[in-house]
């Protein structure tokens, strides 16, 4: 079995079993095909790890990260959640900022859609603007900003606000390089506490320095899940033999 | 710290079920709405303005071709009119762009869980807030005209209440089904357009037939602009029972939308893209 590299108790906080999702598409007139992102996909996740997710490039992972969210509903297989009052959010970074409004606006805006209610995006609003280095800024509207500076802003926001599972869909390389040093250092101390994480990434060495577990899903299915070493050789060694 | 129960997925759908629940979606839907108003707020030059400049235009359009054009004015008639418009377009304002909030908000749903509900919530109450503004200005602009200012009037809120009722029902219904049958957008267009001609805005439908007017009022939109018009301008009570109707009828299609944008909830991110 898998151990989870912290001092607290081991817990299953989440289990998907038989996951499949299919999205439709018109092909031709009144005809519409299935194409299923995820046919059979299980796993478990326990509190407190740092899982990574590893799979060729296709729909099939981003789909996975939305189901973790909450966002999708699996057609087929069950997810099941086993812990009450856990917040299970995508970090994403400034997408839905809208143009007009302030920094501070969209923060409130961006921290209540991930969950936040509005008292707790007031008490930490001054940790928001802080950490995101936009001073001044921060009270003029989003669309006079740099494309890093959004992506400061939502990274904040989605920092602070804490969910209780992180999910990063390959998102630790976006800013600038002081910025993105201190959002990956931020981001590996937030892993490496208590906070539970799903990484999907190609980067294998990225997966093997920050995961304690690996899930390889290849066609839509998981492929295997196991330690990062041996899940990370197992599928290098397949793409290498060009599978 | 306490977190938020809501972004649990589970199978069965989304229900808001505690009151903690209910008021983080109220607070979203404010803020959300809120957010909407600021942005249009602050586009070209004059912002806030047009809240009030935008309808003023759209009414002076009608009279002059209807009170001056076609001849059809007496002093009695802009009152008429103007009733009969401005509900008209906070129902069609609201029907039209509300209908299409879901499939307007691809990006966001497929960041975020958020219950589709929001979506056009917070477009009602955009378009709703705009209504009060004109409506305050149209009471003002009555009492203005000696129109005499009858305790009937208290009665307005019941009214106001039973067309808002109509709209979130309709407007839920509509944007629930768009994404499935993306063919509505234009129907609706044209029903829509259809409507406003057949709602009475022009001509009284008391003056018709019976016949006729038989069929007009099964239009919700055309019994409560005639209740809206007895009120204000005749200073009559509405009449209970289609009241009533109207009332139920927005309960009925109420029930299906919501039962339709909960079982789908999880499905329209997939679908909108």
């Amino acid at each position: 079995m898998p151990h989870p590299t912290t001092d607290h108790h081991p817990s299953k906080i989440l289990s998907l079993k038989n996951v499949g999702l299919y999205y439709s598409r018109r092909q031709r007139f009144l005809r519409r095909t299935r194409y299923w992102a995820l046919r059979d996909v299980s796993f478990d996740l326990y509190a407190g790890e740092t899982l990574g997710v590893i799979g060729r490039n296709g729909v099939g992972k981003s789909t996975l990260l939305r189901v973790l969210a909450g966002i999708l509903a699996p057609d087929i297989g069950h997810v099941h959640i086993l812990r009450q009052e856990m917040r299970i959010s995508l970090i994403s970074l400034g997408a839905g900022f809208v143009p007009y409004l302030t920094g501070r606006e969209n923060a409130i805006l961006s921290a209540m859609l991930l969950g936040a209610t509005k008292n707790e995006v007031h008490e930490r609003m001054k940790a928001i603007v802080d950490f995101s280095e936009l001073n001044g800024f921060f009270d003029e509207p989003v669309n006079t900003y740099s494309t890093g500076m959004r992506a400061r802003l939502g990274f904040s926001v989605a920092y602070h606000v804490d969910p209780d599972v992180i999910l990063l869909d390959e998102v630790l390389g976006v800013g600038d390089q002081a910025f993105r040093k201190k959002s990956t250092d931020a981001m590996k101390k937030r892993i490496q506490s208590d906070k539970t994480v799903v990484i999907v990434s190609h980067s294998a060495p990225l997966l093997r320095e920050m995961c304690n577990r690996l899930v390889w899903i290849e066609d839509g299915r998981t492929r295997a899940q196991g330690d990062v070493g041996d899940v990370l050789d197992a599928y290098v060694q397949s793409t290498a033999s060009g599978k | 710290m306490e977190t938020k129960n809501i972004n649990i997925p589970t199978m069965s759908g989304l229900k808001a079920r505690t009151a903690k629940d209910k008021k983080y979606l109220f607070d979203l839907v404010i803020q959300e709405a809120w957010a909407g108003l600021r942005a249009e707020a602050s586009r070209g030059y004059l912002g806030v303005l047009w809240w009030v400049i935008e309808p003023v235009m759209y009414m002076s359009i009608f009279y002059t071709v209807f009170a001056h054009l076609m001849h059809r004015g007496d002093e009695n008639y802009v009152m008429f009119l103007l009733t009969g418009l401005i509900t008209w377009k906070w129902f069609q304002a609201t029907v039209n762009t509300g209908a299409s909030s879901l499939m307007n908000n691809a990006g966001l749903m497929n960041l975020v869980y958020v219950p589709k509900i929001i979506f056009p919530l917070t477009n009602i109450a955009v378009n709703t807030f705009k209504f009060f503004i004109i409506l305050a200005l149209f009471l003002t602009f009555l009492l203005f005209s000696r129109v005499p200012l009858s305790p009937v009037w208290l009665l307005l809120p019941v009214l106001v209440a039973a067309q808002l009722l109509l709209i979130v029902a309709l407007t839920c219904l509509l944007a629930a089904l768009m994404p499935f049958f993306p063919d509505l957008r234009v129907i609706l267009d044209n029903l829509l357009l259809m409507l406003f001609f057949l709602s009475g805005i022009f001509f009284d439908i008391s003056q018709l037939p019976a016949s006729i007017r038989q069929y007009l009022v099964l239009n919700p939109m055309a019994a409560l602009i005639d209740m809206f018009r007895a009120l204000l301008i005749k200073g009559l009570p509405p009449d209970w029972q289609p009241l009533m109707l109207v009332v139920l009828l927005s309960l009925l299609i109420l029930t299906v939308a919501l039962r339709l944008l909960r079982r789908f909830d999880r499905v329209y991110p997939k679908i909108i893209y």
